[in-house]
Order: C-alpha cells, then sequence, then structure tokens
C-alpha cells in the first residue's frame, strides 16, 4: 500500500468520560451504624471514580501517539475505549477500521503453548484459517522464542508472553494498534524489532498508540504525546514539548517540590484549553 | 484493508465508525458466520484444558454419568423400588443421566463462561456471543464418546425378558439430539449473560438444573408420582422430558414418539435460541468490561 501524502483522521474521541463504581472503605466512617456493622462482615460500599474526565482528540493516520501519565491517571482506561473493550460513561469513540490492543496483562489461555494462542488470536480477531497460517509465519519470525514457542504460555517470562502478543498484534496488520507499556518489558533487541514495526504501521498511513509512564520512551518513539493526570488532559502537542514538561513536572514530584509540580500541571492544563477554545473558534 | 476515499469531499477520508458500540442484527450475525473457525478453535482449547488436572482426563465424561446411574440405581431401585412394574429400568435410567449429562454441562459451563474467558474478551474485539458458542460446541462434541457408551451399556444391560435391539427407529436419534442441542444453544446464551452480570449464579445454578433434574423423570416416570391432568400436561411439555421420553421411545420401546411430542420439542428448539439470541446480543457491550 503506497504512503499518502494527506492524512486524514483514523481515531475521534469526543468528549470521553468513564465513571467507574468500585467497592471502597474510604469513606465508611461517615456512614452510619448499618452499613458500618455490614462493612465488618465483608460488605463493600462503592464509591464513584472518574477514570476520565471529557477527554477529547483526534488522532491523524501516520501518527505515533505516546500516551503518558503516572499510575491511575486513565491511560489505560483510555486505551481499551479506544478499543471497544470498554463503553464509555459520556461522549463517544469512533475510527476508521477496528484498533487492536496489545495489553501487558492478558496472559490469553495459559495452559496452551504460544503457538496455539496466536491462532486463536488472530482467528479472534477475524481471520480465516488460510490467512491464519500466513500470519503465523511471521509471528513465528517477530516473537523469535524459539523452541519455546510450542511450551504453554503459563511458562514464560513476562517479556516472552510481550514478545508474543506484539507479535500476534502486529501480524494482524491493524491500521490502529494500541500498545500498554508493551515495550518496557523487552529487551533491547525484541524492543528495537518493535519498534521497526511501529514504524512501518506508521508508514503505511497508520496510527499507533503507546501507553507508558516513561517520558524517555515517548520521545524516542512518538510523534506526538497526550498526557493525562487524574482523569484529565492535561496536554496534547509534539511529543518532544510534552514528554520534556511531563518529566520536568515528574522530577518535581519525586523530589518533594510539590508546589512546582502543582504550578506546571495549572500552566499546562490553561494552555491546553486556550488550545482547545482556539481549535473550536476554528472550526466555526 | 484499503481505506475508501470519498472523492466528492475536499479531504478524502475513510469513514469514522463508532467503536465499542453493538452492532446491527444483520452485522452482528455476519460478523459471528465470519469467526465460525475462532469458535470451533476455542472449542477446542476447552477441552484440552477442561480435564486435563485429572489423572483419568476425558474418561471422566463418561466415568461420571456412570457413577451416577450405579447411586440412582442403588436408591430408586434397590432402596425405594420405583422399578416395580417396570420392564427395564436400566436402560429406562441410563437414557434419563446420560442425555441430560449434555444440558447440565452445557448449563453450568455457560454460567462461568465470560468470567472464565475475560483474557480473551479483554484482548480483542470479537462478537461475543462466540464465546457461549464455543461452549456449546464443546460439550456437543463431548457427547459423542457418552452416547456411544449410553447405546452399548442399553444393549449390553439390558435384561432377557425385554431385549433391546437395533432397530429402524435409531435412525431418528440424531434427529432428537439436534433438537435438544438447539434448545440447548438457548440455554447456554441465557446463562452466559445471566452469569456475566451475576457471577454468584454459580454456586446457585446448580440447585436449578437438580430441580429440573428431578422434574424431567431422569429416573422415575412422572406419572408415578403425579396425577393430577393439569400437572402431567406442565410436567410433560418441559422440554428436557420430551427429549428422554422421545428417546426412549426410538432406542428401547421401538415405538414411533406422538406428533405432539415432536411438535413441542421442535417449539422449544426453535424459539429458545432465537429469544436468547435476541437477550444476549443486547447485553453485548457489557460483556468485557471492568466492574
Amino acid at each position: 500500500m503506497p504512503s499518502s501524502s494527506e492524512t486524514h483522521p483514523t481515531v475521534v474521541v469526543d468528549r470521553v468520560s468513564r465513571t467507574f463504581r468500585v467497592p471502597s472503605l474510604e469513606r465508611v466512617r461517615e456512614l452510619g451504624p448499618l452499613p458500618r456493622a455490614l462493612a465488618r462482615f465483608g460488605w463493600r460500599p462503592t464509591v464513584k471514580l472518574e477514570a476520565l474526565k471529557d477527554v477529547s482528540f483526534v488522532a491523524q493516520s501516520g501518527e505515533s501517539i505516546g500516551v503518558i501519565g503516572v499510575n491511575g491517571s486513565g491511560k489505560s482506561t483510555l486505551l481499551r475505549l479506544i478499543a471497544g473493550l470498554d463503553v464509555p460513561t459520556r461522549g463517544s469513540v469512533t475510527a476508521s477500521s477496528q484498533p487492536v490492543l496489545l495489553g501487558v496483562n492478558a496472559a490469553l489461555q495459559p495452559e496452551l503453548s504460544g503457538l496455539a494462542n496466536a491462532r486463536l488470536g488472530l482467528l479472534a480477531m477475524g481471520f480465516s484459517p488460510e490467512a491464519m497460517e500466513e500470519a503465523i509465519a511471521q509471528v513465528t519470525t517477530q516473537a523469535n522464542l524459539g523452541h519455546a514457542i510450542h511450551r504453554p504460555m503459563k511458562t514464560y517470562s513476562s517479556g516472552m508472553g510481550s514478545r508474543l502478543r506484539f507479535a500476534i498484534a502486529a501480524a494482524s496488520q491493524p491500521e490502529i494498534l494500541l500498545i500498554d507499556e508493551a515495550l518496557a518489558t523487552g529487551d533491547e533487541t525484541s524492543r528495537n524489532r518493535a519498534e521497526e514495526r511501529m514504524a512501518q504501521i506508521r508508514e503505511q498511513a497508520g496510527t499507533v498508540f503507546l501507553v507508558t509512564h516513561s517520558g524517555k520512551t515517548v520521545e524516542q518513539t512518538c510523534t506526538r504525546a497526550i498526557w493525562l493526570h487524574n482523569g484529565e488532559l492535561v496536554q496534547d502537542g509534539p511529543a518532544g514539548e510534552t514528554a520534556t514538561m511531563y518529566r520536568w513536572w515528574a522530577w518535581n514530584v519525586a523530589n518533594g517540590k510539590h508546589e512546582v509540580a502543582e504550578g506546571i500541571l495549572r500552566k499546562e492544563i490553561a494552555k491546553g484549553v486556550a488550545m482547545a477554545e482556539a481549535a473550536r473558534a476554528d472550526e466555526e | 484493508m484499503t481505506p475508501r476515499h470519498d472523492t466528492t469531499r475536499a479531504t478524502a477520508a475513510p469513514r469514522l465508525r463508532p467503536i465499542g458500540r453493538r452492532p446491527s442484527l444483520g452485522t452482528y450475525l455476519s460478523d459471528l458466520w465470519q469467526r465460525r473457525h475462532f469458535i470451533y478453535a476455542d472449542s477446542r482449547a476447552r477441552a484440552f484444558s477442561g480435564n486435563r488436572d485429572y489423572i483419568l482426563g476425558n474418561l471422566w465424561l463418561i466415568g461420571k454419568p456412570i457413577l451416577d446411574g450405579i447411586t440412582y440405581y442403588i436408591i430408586f431401585a434397590l432402596i425405594l423400588r420405583i422399578d416395580r412394574g417396570m420392564d427395564n429400568f436400566v436402560g429406562f435410567l441410563l437414557i434419563g443421566i446420560f442425555m441430560f449429562t449434555f444440558t447440565t454441562r452445557a448449563t453450568n459451563s455457560a454460567v462461568s463462561a465470560m468470567i472464565s474467558s475475560r483474557n480473551l474478551l479483554q484482548s480483542f474485539a470479537f462478537p461475543r456471543a462466540s464465546i457461549p458458542l464455543a461452549v456449546l460446541t464443546r460439550e456437543a462434541i463431548s457427547m459423542a464418546p457418552v452416547l456411544a457408551t449410553m447405546a452399548f451399556l442399553i444393549l449390553v444391560l439390558a435384561p432377557a425378558k425385554s431385549p433391546v435391539e437395533v432397530t429402524w427407529t435409531w435412525l431418528l436419534f440424531p434427529l432428537v439430539f439436534v433438537l435438544q442441542t438447539l434448545f440447548n444453544t438457548g440455554v447456554v446464551l441465557y446463562c452466559a449473560r445471566l452469569g456475566a452480570a451475576l457471577p454468584d449464579l454459580k454456586f446457585f445454578i446448580g440447585f436449578v438444573t437438580r430441580i429440573w433434574f428431578y422434574g424431567s423423570g431422569v429416573m422415575f416416570p412422572i406419572t408415578r408420582f403425579v396425577q393430577d391432568d393439569f400437572w402431567v400436561a406442565v410436567l410433560q411439555s418441559n422440554p428436557m422430558y420430551l427429549v428422554l421420553d422421545i428417546t426412549r421411545d426410538i432406542l428401547l420401546y421401538d415405538a414411533l414418539p406422538t406428533a405432539r411430542s415432536w411438535m413441542i420439542l421442535t417449539a422449544w428448539a426453535v424459539l429458545t435460541p432465537v429469544m436468547a439470541f435476541l437477550y444476549f446480543w443486547q447485553g453485548e457491550e457489557s460483556y468485557a468490561q471492568q466492574q
């Protein structure tokens, strides 16, 4: 497929919010005597958790977008919503084709061999048996697991597992590929191989999303970055700039300079809001 | 996949479609048909992981109904003497237990299917009905050795005074099995959605199937205990009662089941999967969600 010079939107995330109800003893003291007594017997009151708050952006073809933020900032929730594995509480996600998600903790079927898991995964994505057998050759090369590919997946190290999952996702030749921290667990050679594959997808007018908490990975492999904090979109801009601000903020947090960190967050959010308003004014 | 270009617009862009939303029924059905190879592969994977922790492995497919049969024979024939006046109680019991196994096993696996398949559901986007259908496929394939054993045992264990022979009515057996499979497809789809919404159902479903088991005349003729016409009619419209009754007619008694039996069972076998499929499809967006 020739790479087209003009870009087109591949994923549109429109004012997406996702709220979970999670069990928590956080507020148990504020409750009456009856709920407190019930809590002793294992009942858990639920609290609202706003994993994503009113997030909007448009991803273009040929972009590689890093989604950065600390643990619990809503990165993985965002990825699951784009993949269609979860449904937003408000807002909508549209895409030019079915995105393929590469998660970290999907052990698939632990009893089955890596090869059997690859077969099952490709068929699940809608491959015909013939196309699947062709893709399997690619999976084996890309995963580079040697004889281990015939062993049950439960015997794999986390690096081996993520290599196989990346190979499965890449072999399906998705237009939109979503990667959840998979590169962090691989060794040097497998990371290079994965990066090559990501570049290939972008050349074929696709879009790659990469979720990570490492600003460095984003700078090295992405063209654009989206910074999430507490479910809110802090900044959405060129990878270098955004990742640098993120690392500066993270450094301040790590060194206990919370006021400086707060200041950076506030400034970046204000900048993001101004840019969004400008974009909206442009449309009208 | 080549993106479709719309030349009438200034910016040529492929059409965007909603992600994660339930597709129309037609699209859903064609997606599901496209995943038929996945359904078969997943059912094979389930068969592989199902009994492999046990020394006798898949022999338990046959072992469990045989042990059940011995237990019920001791209780109902040797102790309670239910078999008085019945020529071939062993054959009656064997067909009851072996045929009912299919429905019990399918129900039990379906209730926990969506939870045990969470890894697959959270990794790949595919029509979720593939999972219950894989459960059904696996249980239907598992029935092959079970049915062969059943046929062997009723031929071998038949009492001398009422021997069982392979007659032309045996040819009707595949038809009963197809109707039971269709009915079970519906049961599996209902159980999968209910079990996904309420995982605790896993503990409750055993009581439901046991009451159903006793109400279907597995180890005694229903008319032995129920005489009221209305209740007899109700119990005899139970699809599982009909499956067992028809099977006994054609395998044990060399008799043609009544048209009424065939018609009621066919109605169950057609309506249940259709209703259950619509019910399952309506919950499509909920199955991969975290709580």
